[in-house]
């Protein structure tokens, strides 16, 4: 069952000439995992809003197309219900600290006081979210004195625990080092399995070939791919619209250039795919010899 | 990076277990009773007798009585000084040097005033220390306190320490390519000019965030608001706080019809 369905979505932010988005449609399965490509401006970040409801409900500008998640028209529902359909998780895990609490258990139940759920379960989830998320030693800290990433894994933890159907994520990693940015891949992959469905607009290509069930590639605010990570993180023209390619299809590209990649293989995406290609290259020089 | 929040000191002491706004209605009775009622004495008396050892009950007394002298002691030594010699209308010389007299009225006056700020300042400190700010805002948007008042003063509270740290961070990045940040009173205002916009630029950009942010954690639904603490309200309390009302209305009193 599609649990999105865009049909020509065309978006224009208000006092700006140029849409960000143009004619972009696609559909997301119930438990799939779409990963989000594109270079800066490409209009991934808008795409993330759209789907939260932010977009029109609380940028305006001009919307154009059909968008409905759920099953619902994006314009008909209103903001403060739909946060609990459409969970959104966005770069600054900073900005997410809701600072009006002072404890990170406090932090987390922030959104449960404010939706009215009565106390005992609401201390069930949080703290059902907070093993999920990998934060339970964190309860008491101030949501401030964390690093990014766990600051980052407390904002996803404050959106999961309210349930939304579709989980939202725009560049959740963009200000993470690379211990940070495992840790909250490794709370994502855990939500996937678990049959969330979930969006994430992310420029790290090794984590969304892994990762990803499908990847969508997006430039200058339409769709200029759309498919498994391996066949679209390995479409040559990625590079000619700024859109990075993982250092494996890099390597593996420059090698295939010399011929020393199997011609009938798809370049590799993952560190096994490149692995597993050079042995047989490897296996077929030694039968020569 | 964060520093201390508050005044909060983290104690089990019955203090701490009170009601929040029994403390607030406490704290407020006793410095209307100061700068109301009558006699020269009874300021010094709220402070020695009631808010001092409370203090102690709180287990907070030493924080209390060192911050107390740290806050009042120059703002006293200047009051004594100036109101003994030039309070006007002082008659009574108790003594005098070179041009200088020091006169009865006027350290009455200085008396009584210091002993009512005495009073106001304490009490506050003497809640901000037994009180959680969260506690104390908690209680009070359960008594009507509408949710955003609250939310933006929870959010300063937190924000400030987070400012401070963002406009260190913008110096030490504009020092280290050369901006002279030392001598003349006058440099250093010039200096500070070009911190003002990306401190405040950037804040507006993390506001329009941060709105998204609570907003995506359902602040502005529609259904009635739970919350994860409770905070207890015992009869005993309550009548507590009727007492202080009507030791507001006898303070009142006296100074009415004295």
């Amino acid at each position: 069952m599609a649990v999105i369905e865009i049909q020509n979505l065309t978006y224009t932010y208000p006092a700006t000439s140029h849409p960000a988005l143009r004619e972009v449609s696609l559909t997301v399965e119930a438990g799939e995992f779409v990963a989000i490509i594109g270079p800066n401006g490409a209009g991934k970040s808008t795409l993330c809003y759209t789907l939260a409801g932010f977009i029109p409900h609380f940028f305006k500008g001009e919307l154009q197309g059909e968008v409905r998640v759920a099953g619902q028209d994006i314009r008909r529902v209103r903001l403060e219900d739909w946060v609990l359909k459409v969970g959104l998780v966005f770069q600054n895990p900073f900005n997410q600290i809701s600072g009006a609490k002072f404890t990170v258990y406090e932090e987390i139940a922030f959104g449960l006081e404010n939706i009215g759920v009565p106390r005992e379960e609401m201390k069930r989830r949080v703290e059902e979210v907070m093993a999920l998320t990998g934060i339970e030693d964190l309860a008491d800290r101030s949501p401030y004195a964390l690093s990014g990433g766990q600051q980052q894994r407390v904002a996803l933890a404050s959106i999961l625990v309210m349930q939304p159907e579709v989980l939202v994520l725009d560049e959740p990693t963009s200000q993470l080092d690379p211990i940070g940015t495992r840790e909250v891949f490794q709370v994502i992959r855990r939500l996937a399995h678990q049959g969330v469905t979930i969006i994430m607009a992310e420029h790290k290509v090794e984590w969304i070939a892994e990762y990803a069930d499908r990847v969508i590639a997006l430039a200058e605010g339409r769709v200029i791919g759309t498919g498994t990570p391996a066949d679209v993180l390995t479409d040559p023209r990625l590079p000619d619209y700024g859109i990075g390619i993982s250092r494996y299809t890099a390597v593996a590209r420059r090698a295939a250039g010399e011929g020393l990649w199997p011609a009938e293989r798809r370049l590799p995406v993952t560190l096994d795919e490149a692995e597993a290609g050079f042995r047989a290259v490897e296996e077929a020089h030694a039968h020569l010899h | 990076m964060v520093e201390r929040l508050s005044f909060y000191l983290e104690r089990s002491s019955p203090l701490h277990r009170l009601n929040p706004t029994t403390k607030l209605v406490v704290a407020f009775t006793l410095i209307l009773v100061a700068f109301l009622g009558p006699g020269l004495l009874l300021p010094s008396l709220i402070f020695l007798l009631i808010l001092t050892p409370l203090s102690f009950v709180g287990q907070v007394g030493r924080e209390f009585l060192r911050t107390t002298v740290r806050l009042l002691l120059p703002l006293f030594a200047f009051l004594f000084v100036m109101q003994s010699l030039f309070y006007p209308g002082g008659k009574t010389v108790l003594f005098g040097f070179w041009i200088f007299s020091v006169k009865l009225e006027g350290v009455r006056f200085a008396f009584l005033t210091a002993t009512r700020v005495l009073v106001m300042v304490s009490s506050f400190l003497l809640l901000l220390f037994t009180t959680h700010p969260g506690v104390l805002l908690l209680d009070l948007t359960q008594r009507g306190l509408p949710a955003s008042v609250a939310y933006i003063l929870a959010s300063t509270l937190q924000i400030i320490p987070q400012m401070q740290a963002k406009a260190a961070t913008i110096l030490d990045a504009q020092r280290s390519r050369g901006l002279d940040t030392s001598g003349s009173l006058g440099r250093r205002i010039r200096a500070l000019l070009p911190l003002v916009g990306p401190l405040v630029f950037g804040s507006l950009v993390d506001v329009e965030e941060r709105a998204i942010a609570i907003e995506a954690r359902g602040f502005r639904s529609s259904r009635p608001k739970t919350s994860l603490v409770e905070i207890e309200d015992r009869p005993l309390e309550r009548a507590l706080r009727w007492l202080c009302l009507l030791a507001i209305i006898l303070a009142l009193g006296s100074r009415l019809w004295p």
